[in-house]
């Protein structure tokens, strides 16, 4: 920024010296005119070398009439009025009128122009230079922008891969513990078949157990009674009654 | 509160029944007619729903009980069955008749000793055990017998809610358990 502003006089003085040397050009050309321009018209030319050559020879008849080389000499002269004037060096006249005028033009346009083009100038360059500061400042603050958007971005990368590994944890965890849990399950209901297999085992010689002893007793209860007879009825009751008779006090 | 209920309405009951059976000046033959009815009732336990279920006909239920007390029992006995049957309470009457005769027990400031046995006991045998539990206990019983072949053998006596079991059914079922 600095070395911009350095450069911006030299720039102006560039400016300044080319405006002025087009309007010199510009000048220079406006009041350029052919050298008959300058006071002798071509008419006024020819009138003139005619009115030398009558005074000289009396009459223009006689100068026709004259000698050939003399006679050649006034139509060089002719054609000299019809000779275009220098291209480079006007009229001192020319020069002396056009000086005038450029530097009333000059001053004028330094007392009116250069001030009003020079604040046009510096104007515009002003607002060029405030648009390139405001490009500036805008592209600064897009880097700045950019480089907040790079560093959320990446931030949000770094949150996105710390999620995506917390989450991979949790789901290892959360495998092992289903794992585990499974494990744990598939023990439990081993443990508890084994546990079930040996209570119906168990149930089952208990069921056996208990349906011997009836079938054992039913036998038994067969057995007795069809060899109780009346005198063993009657001993198993006496000997009910002598008991009853003989727990005295306990009862 | 049911259960007292029930038992205070048998009570009841009994209490009428005795009522009408001394009105008749005929307790003890009530009484004796009623126990043998009693344990007719004890050992038939399809005569014992068919009294206690309310589809069959009350006239029907009233003409089985006149069935098994036969022609020879007294009025008052068939009056008071039939006046149990009528009020729908068939399926107490056993606990009615039991509650009969343990009040006229009572009366005679006796209680009743259910003896169930497998053959019928003879006289001289109740004498014995009557003998026997006041001697152990000193209560004076009056020996109701009921001939049970479910006892096989020996005898089991209920005298309230005390049981004195000496049958070979109970040994039998003891040799069960432990065998169980």
């Amino acid at each position: 920024m600095a070395a911009t502003n350095s450069r911006r006089p030299r720039r102006h003085a560039a400016r300044l010296l080319a405006s002025a040397a087009l309007v010199v050009s510009a000048t220079l050309l406006a009041t350029a005119a052919p050298a008959m321009a300058a006071g002798e018209t071509i008419g006024g030319c020819v009138l003139e070398k005619a009115k030398e050559a009558e005074k000289e020879h009396g009459s223009l008849q006689a100068l026709k009439d004259g000698p050939e080389e003399v006679l050649e000499d006034f139509e060089d002269d002719l054609e000299g009025c019809v000779e275009a004037p220098s291209p480079i060096l006007p009229e001192i006249d020319e020069i002396i009128w056009g000086s005038a005028a450029f530097a009333i033009l000059f001053v004028f346009m330094a007392w009116k122009g250069f001030p009003a083009v020079r604040r046009a100038m510096d104007a515009r360059s002003e607002k060029i230079q405030a648009d390139l500061d405001a490009a500036d400042t805008a592209k600064a603050e897009a880097m700045t922008t950019k480089s907040q958007y790079e560093a959320q971005l990446a931030e949000a990368k770094t949150a996105a891969a710390a999620i995506i590994d917390e989450a991979r944890v949790q789901a290892d965890q959360l495998r092992q513990d289903l794992q585990a849990r499974a494990e744990a399950d598939i023990a439990e209901q081993r443990t508890r078949a084994a546990a079930d297999i040996e209570s119906s085992r168990l149930q089952a010689i208990d069921d056996l157990r208990g349906d011997v002893a009836s079938i054992a007793v039913g036998a038994a209860e067969r057995v007795v009674g069809a060899s109780l007879d009346a005198e063993v009825h009657r001993s198993l009751i006496d000997g009910y009654i002598d008991e009853v008779a003989g727990s005295r006090g306990n009862g | 509160m049911a259960d007292h209920l029930a038992a205070e309405s048998v009570g009841d009951y009994a209490d009428a029944v005795l009522a009408v059976a001394r009105a008749e000046r005929a307790a003890g033959e009530v009484e004796s007619e009623l126990a043998r009815f009693a344990a007719a009732l004890r050992v038939s336990t399809e005569l014992q729903s068919a009294l206690a279920d309310p589809v069959i006909d009350v006239e029907r239920r009233m003409r089985i009980c006149d069935d098994l007390l036969a022609g020879g029992a007294h009025k008052a006995t068939k009056a008071v069955v039939s006046m149990v049957i009528a009020a729908g309470r068939g399926g107490e009457l056993a606990g009615i008749i039991d509650a009969v005769i343990d009040r006229a027990a009572a009366g005679r400031n006796r209680r009743v000793a259910r003896v169930r046995s497998a053959v019928e006991l003879s006289a001289d045998q109740k004498a014995r055990l009557a003998s026997a539990i006041k001697a152990s206990s000193g209560i004076d019983v009056e020996i109701h017998a009921l001939v049970d072949p479910g006892v096989v053998g020996g005898i089991v006596t209920e005298i309230g809610d005390d049981v004195i079991d000496g049958s070979v059914r109970s040994r039998l079922q003891q040799m069960r358990s432990d065998l169980g």
